[in-house]
């Protein structure tokens, strides 16, 4: 009997091919039949050849991580049917080029693998051109599932619309051929789609570009931004934006530019942002302390890769938390979140932006490579309510009258009343220098640690359900073990928690989120609840120090004995996680 | 309409007496005063060092970014709000040195700001070390033995960068440094200006009587302004030092590009409800 809408696919191909585009839009296909999508990949940090993949995921219920082993594999080359065919299921099939790939059996050491050879680059040619191989491909692979051809044909035209006609037509007779070749010769796959009808749409989308459109929504108007992976494409995202939103998108010379533009920003006024991952996040270091001396509020996201230096650039790590924590010289408060999914990246976007204004210091958004290529399906992000709050940001008719302002009032919480450029009576200095309430230099002791004090006060203001962190799977009192993560993580351990239930474990995640302001209180009682119920507690962190770990020891005083580190710069799986647990409980 | 004495900020700066700087802050407020320029509608942004320190001695809105930093925060607050004048400072050591790299790509996207360099070749606040302005040859702190580089030429980097509006003043000469900074300021896109400036402590060497015998001035010599090489030629010399108007031309400015803010500012937009209708539609 065949499976009914739950696949495994991972698509191969030298760079250059379209590995992750036929990826993204088979990942799309899936998800406009009604179903949930988890889309992700894996390439090296070149531009010509090399080995990309990118792997989906589809399935009825909500799902956030690859599980399990692959359905089906689109080879769209030899290389890929070598390294991959042991990931099929028994009865998987593999989709290949056979005018490039000749007898693949010899490569494949089973004898259950479906094998259909379709002459992909000649269908392709007789559309209108080799370069839609990867069309014709997807095709195939839809015809396999008897998914609906109108959903690709649909999509097709909305992708190519920019192109002309010709394009559009040429990329559907493409995918039509490859469409109607595999479903004519094969009978029923072990797979089959049936198109669940009448769905609210829910949206596909990676890290990446739920923060760009967080930004977008929080009002963010400033993106200064120097190219690095895996940040890269939020500058892409924005730039391609740009005049639809009113977004002015800066190019920089460099990282040190882009911060020091964004504190520019900031002090006059305007939401601002940069993006870049570990490299250009060190080069960002002194705009920090500036940003946090003179109290300017703007966004960092830092897509962490696999450091230190120049490392894996395409790869995934979770080991810039520390140094996000305490990057620049001296003592200013930060706020650093990681959020754990594309739905937290949107989340989080925004309260970036609205607290960066509201305790006016720079916010740090942490995320990695694998958090920000991964898409997941998410819910309309427009049903969720936002708030733009500015804090104490003064307006222009309160300036008016506002006779002897001082832009660093001491006050209760450390945060003054803000005033901007341009504005009456608006005159000050922001500086890099200690300063006193008109930011005029000081070195006086006594204003030194006033300011010191007015400033760490500020992060006070930030509420605890915002950095609370987040609970699933068991509950505290039928918990059998605690499983504690950071970023990323949380998306193979929401499968992992899945995993284990099956297997009659009934674990609990934690998911901190922010690591600055710390929820000390809320993560201590979770952990010293766990001691006393069932003593079994696991970190998982993708690093080799166990860097919240130490920042958990160091906050709360608790130390978790057991820590699982992956640093191979590849992203945790559902499955080393669950298993992890077991061993840890002993079975 | 302010007055130069509306301008001073009741602080009184902190440079060695006889320093170059005065003469720089004095042409500056004068240069505002004769724009017209509202204090609060203005802002001066400084990088580090001795000269760095001028936002505190003028009351205007100021940013006291980093060492060599001064550019950058000063391109995005025109960016943020270009209505405002912004003014960027800062000495040798940050914009020739550090800077070097903001300093000509700022030149090259035509802003409508304006970057003035003391340029009194040599590091002052750190206590005398040679900079990138500072003569080959010349014995500092640093180079006991002598530089042993080539110094840079702020005015020809300028020209190289694309600089709209490039020249020269001499803080010895305030009321022509004067005229030049307003010239600056008024010209419609990115005005750069070399000061020469006496540093009386660490080059006595450089003397203002020194400056005052090497100096002409570009437009008492049929100097073409709108001619490049000719500014290439004359912001080479250096047996006489010009000074003036090098080059002067027009060209659309960055903002020009920039449909939505002929509008207005960026930070008028209204962001208290952003419609992100039409980006989710790409997702779904």
């Amino acid at each position: 009997m065949a499976i009914i809408n739950r696949l495994n696919c991972k698509i191969g191909g030298p760079a250059g091919t379209g590995v992750m585009t036929m990826g993204a839009l088979f990942a799309k296909c899936l998800q406009r039949a009604g179903l949930e999508v988890v889309g992700t990949n894996d390439y090296p940090s070149l531009i010509k050849g090399g080995h990309n993949t990118y792997k989906i995921r589809a399935a009825p219920e909500p799902i956030s991580a690859i599980v399990g082993k692959y359905d089906l594999l689109l080879a769209l080359d030899r290389l890929t049917v070598e390294l991959h065919w042991e990931e099929l299921v028994e009865g998987g099939a593999v989709i290949y080029d056979s005018d490039h790939v000749k007898e693949p059996s010899s490569l494949i050491g089973r004898s259950d693998i479906v094998l259909i050879g379709a002459p992909l680059t000649q269908m392709a040619s007789a559309a209108g051109g080799e370069i839609m191989f990867n069309t014709v491909a997807l095709g195939a692979a839809m015809g396999l599932m008897h998914l609906d051809f109108a959903i690709l044909e649909k999509l097709l035209k909305s992708i190519w619309a920019r192109k002309g006609s010709k394009v559009v037509d040429a990329n559907i007779a493409a995918a039509q051929a490859g469409y109607d070749f595999v479903k004519e010769k094969n009978g029923a796959f072990r797979v089959q789609i049936e198109e669940i009808k009448g769905k609210k749409p829910k949206m596909f989308i990676n890290g990446n570009e739920a923060c760009v459109l967080g930004a977008v929504k929080a009002g963010c108007k400033f993106v200064a931004e120097y190219p690095m992976s895996p940040s890269t494409s939020i500058l892409h995202l924005m730039a391609g934006h740009e005049r639809e939103y009113g977004i002015v998108v800066k190019q920089t010379e460099d990282e040190i530019a882009a911060a020091n533009m964004i504190a520019g920003a900031g002090a006059a006024g305007v939401r601002a942002m940069t993006a870049t991952s570990g490299g250009g996040f060190s080069l960002m270091v002194e705009a920090l302390g500036l940003m946090g001396i003179a109290e300017i509020p703007a966004v960092i996201f830092e897509s962490q890769r696999a450091g230190p230096s120049t490392g894996l650039p395409t790869y995934t790590e979770q080991a810039d938390l520390l140094f996000a924590l305490h990057a620049s010289q001296g003592e200013f408060p930060r706020v650093v979140v990681a959020p754990g999914d594309p739905l937290e990246c949107y989340l989080e976007a925004i309260n970036a932006f609205n607290i960066a204004e509201l305790v006016q210091t720079p916010v740090i958004v942490l995320l990695d490579k694998f958090l920000s290529e991964t898409s997941l399906t998410i819910e309309d992000v427009r049903s969720i309510p936002v708030k733009i709050e500015r804090g104490k940001l003064m307006t222009d008719e309160q300036m008016e009258s506002a006779t002897g302002f001082k832009r660093y009032a001491f006050s209760e919480d450390g945060i003054s009343p803000r005033c901007i450029f341009g504005q009456k009576n608006s005159i000050h200095v922001a500086s890099s220098y200690e300063h006193d309430e008109t930011g005029f230099t000081s070195e006086d002791p006594k204003m030194r640690v006033a300011m010191i004090n007015k400033r760490a006060r500020k992060l006070s203001a930030i509420p605890d359900y915002i950095i609370a962190p987040s609970f699933a799977g068991a509950g505290e009192d039928s918990a059998e073990i605690l499983l504690v993560c950071w970023g990323s993580t949380k998306m193979p351990m929401l499968e992992a928690l899945k995993l284990l239930g099956q297997q009659g474990i009934a674990a609990r995640m934690m998911h901190i989120r922010y690591a600055s302001p710390f929820p000390a209180r809320a993560v201590l009682s979770a952990l010293t609840s766990a001691m006393h119920s069932h003593g079994k507690t696991v970190i998982f962190e993708g690093n080799s120090t166990a860097q919240m770990r130490s920042l958990i020891f160091q906050k709360t005083g608790y130390y978790i004995e057991n820590a699982y580190l992956r640093y191979d710069a590849r992203p945790f799986k559902a499955e080393e996680i669950a298993q992890a647990a077991r061993k840890h409980l002993g079975r | 309409m302010v007055s130069i004495e509306q301008l001073n900020s009741g602080h009184l700066p902190s440079w060695c007496p006889g320093c170059g700087d005065f003469g720089i802050l004095i042409a500056l407020k004068g240069a505002i005063a004769k724009l017209g320029l509202e204090p609060h509608r203005t802002v001066v942004v400084s990088g580090v060092g001795c000269g760095s320190k001028i936002p505190h001695f003028i009351k205007t809105c100021g940013f006291e970014s980093l060492h060599g930093r001064a550019l950058p925060p000063a391109t995005a607050i025109h960016l943020a709000n270009h209505e405002l004048t912004v003014i960027a400072i800062g000495g040798d050591g940050d914009g020739c040195g550090i800077g070097l790299g903001h300093f000509m790509h700022t030149m090259r996207r035509n802003l409508d700001i304006t970057y003035i360099i003391q340029d009194n070749e040599i590091y002052g606040l750190t206590v005398g070390q040679a900079s990138a302005t500072t003569k080959k040859g010349t014995i500092t702190k640093s180079t006991p033995h002598g530089t042993p580089e080539d110094a840079i030429n702020p005015p020809l980097i300028a020209l190289a960068a694309g600089a709209t509006f490039v020249a020269r003043g001499f803080s010895g000469d305030i009321p022509h440094l004067t005229s030049l900074i307003a010239q600056g300021i008024e010209h419609r896109g990115v005005a750069f200006i070399d000061v020469f400036q006496p540093c009386v402590t660490w080059r006595k060497d450089l003397p203002y009587s020194l400056y005052q015998q090497k100096i002409y001035k570009l437009e008492e010599a049929g100097h073409d302004v709108t001619d490049w090489e000719a500014a290439v030629a004359r912001a080479r010399e250096t047996e006489r030092w010009p000074i003036g108007v090098f080059y002067k031309v027009q060209k659309p400015i960055y903002t020009d590009q920039i449909p939505f803010l002929r509008e207005k500012p960026l930070v008028k937009a209204d962001i208290s409800n952003v419609s992100i209708d039409k980006f989710v539609e790409e997702f779904l």
